[in-house]
């Protein structure tokens, strides 16, 4: 089979997979090789859209278009310990869950809004939690703290900031970031230390 | 003369051992370095050093199979898919760590000095009297005006570029032009010299990158990849510059893939004869012989070929009668850092990867002042911008983070402690029988610790740190002081030290073995302290001396 047949049928079965059930066993294969971890098709194209979520197509490419999903997939596989990798892949099962309790929807059918206000709550209460653990470390003699039940398990915060944290590694690492939106140069060549700077925007 | 006769062998072919070739050949000596590991080719073999990085498949960073590969290495910044190849495999080569040293190795042509810091800092008197005025150990048997001189032939040579900041405690040398602080790097120097009533300084690092094209070599292009190895020449390493000097005289043979498994001892002349190699690819041992040998082959290698050598005639070695072989070793004791926020400068930025730092030379226990511990610390860092990792609050996710990650953060200021470490007896290197390399070789037991005066001078490093940085208008100071341990410095030291009575030390005031008047050794093991200045420059100076002697004494028919 060549590529171009291997990609249509993903096609496909990915287009196919939207009309199943969520638990429909699809045993396609996600597109980069995997060696430690085993990701379906339809969990790459979870992981794809969770990353065009953070990093978007808009005038410029988006995660999607810059295959960082892919990046990611290799990242987890290669470079995560196994109890990462385990809790990468069982927290993205806590997250389609999650969406459909939610929501009602998978993930892949919520809207870009939806998706965003989804995100952002699993990332307001994983700082929550941060910022009690340091509050309660600052304490002597605290007892132990109990996380409060969260919405979302400690596995699927786990899924996402690994998600996240490669999606802008990869970004900010790609070819197209490093040549077309910041200045990136293999030879400077000079040390400019005073180099004027005018913000592009309010950040 | 057989073919395996030479008139001098130098062992190991980092930073001293390439110093140690390039003077003895270009005084005429015909000469082997023998290097344990590979050779790697000046430019061609730098096989990473014109990547981008969106060519490294995990960008750079470290792979679980790296993990599980370098035990060791991982424990901190050297393990990374960039130079991989540079750093000695842990598992051929395994140590024995009775208690624990980080030790991060280069086994090929060139050692560490493809992947040094290239910071170059002389020491001054204060440092060389340092031993005798504590009463510490055993005095140095040199003072600054017997280095001096070779300061400036290594710098001209080498190609340090650094300011003249008129530092008794940091003694001016002869520089190439200096790189350039950024506009934050400018303005708190300014406040710390103020706040501190110019007790205190924060000057532009003096570092062995080129800033003027020198000796065929291409000045730094500010890429920042020097430990990749550097395409241009741009920093100092033996591939760069001694080893060319070397070879362009004729006097040169590189012998790769030779581990010294010991040096040949004659008893009745009380010189080295040769040495013997254990060729790591076929296994086979051969003898190569010569009228002095130069002995490079890093401080803690150094010290296992001394011990195995001569055995029959001391139990502990060649230049164990003083009972102080593979004792006193030191480091630089670091992890010790303090990091704060720079508000403003927001119209400000740089341009160009630096391949350097500002250095705060030490200021603790000069002049009269006397804290609870002896000796002192130097500080190391930069101000920056902060980069995509920066938390942007309230835009996370989405189209506008994505733009926003194209901007620079607000300015950062951070900086970590370079601290001495005193010479215990105690803090020693063996050989451990019981464990062997992959070449079937004993391994080097360590059992060295950070002791009270280092763990002590620790709480001044962080506190300090912030001090200094509160002092500068720095907000949200954060320090981290962690792992106080030996070796992660990469600063090893003081396992052959020289001194002035062969009762109490190894090496003589010309870094020759006590016992064996034809043997030098020049790299780290001959440091009797280690003050708390990057210590390079210093090997360079001292070999450089050690082998003008060596030659005048060879002619003389002294050895």
């Amino acid at each position: 089979m060549d590529r171009r047949t291997v990609i249509k049928n993903l096609a496909l079965i990915i287009g196919g997979a939207a009309l199943l059930p969520a638990c429909s066993q699809d045993k396609a294969k996600s597109k980069v090789a995997l060696k430690n971890i085993d990701i379906t098709a339809d969990q790459e194209q979870l992981i794809g859209n969770v990353a065009e979520t953070i990093i978007p197509k808009t005038t410029t490419p988006g995660a999607k278009d810059l295959q960082l999903h892919l990046f990611v997939l290799k990242m987890v596989d290669d470079c995560y310990k196994k109890e990462d990798q385990q809790a990468f892949v069982t927290g993205m099962g806590h997250f389609a869950d999650q969406s459909q309790k939610l929501y009602s929807k998978t993930f892949d059918q919520l809207d870009t809004k939806t998706r965003e206000v989804f995100l952002l709550d699993i990332e307001k209460e994983g700082k929550a939690e941060e910022e009690a653990a340091r509050k309660n470390s600052d304490k002597k003699d605290a007892a132990p703290a109990t996380p409060p039940a969260g919405k979302y398990s400690p596995e699927l915060k786990k899924f996402y900031s690994i998600v996240k944290r490669q999606t802008i590694n990869g970004y900010t690492n790609s070819k197209y970031f490093m040549t077309k939106e910041v200045v990136y140069e293999l030879v400077p060549g000079r040390y400019n230390a005073h180099f004027p700077y005018k913000q592009k925007q309010a950040v | 003369m057989s073919a395996n006769t030479y008139d001098a062998i130098v062992i190991g072919s980092g930073i001293s051992g390439g110093w140690a070739a390039k003077e003895l050949t270009q005084k005429g000596l015909k000469t082997i370095m023998l290097e344990r590991g590979r050779n790697i080719e000046h430019i061609k073999d730098y096989v990473n050093a014109t990547k981008d990085p969106w060519e490294f498949p995990h960008r750079g960073g470290r792979t679980q199979k790296m993990i599980d590969d370098y035990p060791v290495l991982k424990r901190d910044y050297p393990l990374n898919e960039t130079n991989l190849d540079y750093w000695a495999s842990d598992k051929d080569s395994p140590y024995t760590e009775i208690k624990r040293f980080d030790w991060f190795r280069g086994y090929h042509v060139g050692g560490r000095s493809l992947m040094w810091g290239r910071q170059s800092y002389r020491w001054a008197d204060v440092d060389f009297e340092a031993n005798l005025k504590d009463g510490i150990a055993v005095d140095w048997p040199i003072r600054y005006k017997d280095i001096a001189p070779w300061y400036s032939y290594a710098e001209q040579f080498a190609g340090i570029s650094g300011n003249k900041d008129g530092l008794p405690i940091l003694p001016d040398g002869d520089f190439m032009p200096p790189m350039e602080m950024n506009v934050v790097e400018k303005d708190v120097s300014k406040r710390l010299k103020e706040f501190y009533k110019e007790a205190r300084h924060m000057i532009i690092g003096r570092t062995a990158n080129i800033t003027v094209p020198h000796n065929n070599r291409t000045n730094c292009q500010y890429r920042n990849k020097c430990w990749l190895g550097c395409p241009f020449g741009a920093y100092f390493s033996t591939q760069s510059a001694t080893l060319p000097a070397a070879m362009a005289t004729g006097n040169l043979t590189v012998r790769p893939w030779s581990i010294v498994t010991k040096i040949l001892y004659d008893k009745d002349t009380k010189k080295a004869k040769g040495v013997e190699v254990l060729d790591a690819e076929t296994n086979k041992t051969y003898e190569y012989f010569a009228k002095i040998v130069f002995v490079n082959a890093s401080t803690i290698n150094s010290a296992w070929i001394l011990m195995n050598s001569a055995t029959d005639v001391w139990e502990g070695g060649l230049g164990s009668s003083s009972g102080e072989l593979g004792h006193n070793l030191m480091d630089h004791h670091l992890n010790v850092s303090a990091y704060g926020r720079i508000e403003g400068y927001e119209d400000k930025y740089y341009f160009g990867r630096r391949a350097n730092g500002f250095y705060i030379p030490r200021y603790r226990n000069l002049n009269g002042e006397k804290r609870d511990y002896i000796r002192g610390f130097g500080y190391q860092g930069s101000a920056s911008r902060e980069g995509w990792s920066r938390d942007i609050a309230e835009l996370n996710i989405g189209g506008a983070f994505k733009d926003a990650l194209t901007e620079p953060g607000s300015w950062h200021i951070g900086m970590g402690a370079f601290g001495e470490t005193l010479p215990y007896h105690e803090n020693k290197v063996t050989i451990d029988k019981t464990k062997k390399d992959k070449w079937g070789l004993p391994v080097v037991a360590i059992d060295a610790e950070l002791k009270a005066n280092e763990l002590k001078m620790r709480i001044d490093m962080e506190k300090d740190g912030k001090e200094m940085l509160e002092a500068i208008g720095a907000k949200d100071v954060q320090t981290s002081s962690t792992n106080p341990f030996l070796g992660r410095g990469i600063h090893e030291m003081g396992t052959a030290r020289m001194g002035r009575d062969p009762k109490t030390s190894v090496l003589n005031e010309w870094n020759q073995v006590w016992d064996a008047k034809n043997v030098f050794v020049t790299d780290g093991s001959c440091m009797t302290s280690a003050a708390c200045q990057n210590p390079s420059l210093t090997y360079m100076a001292l070999t450089a001396r050690a082998a003008n002697h060596a030659v005048e004494i060879l002619k003389k028919g002294e050895i």
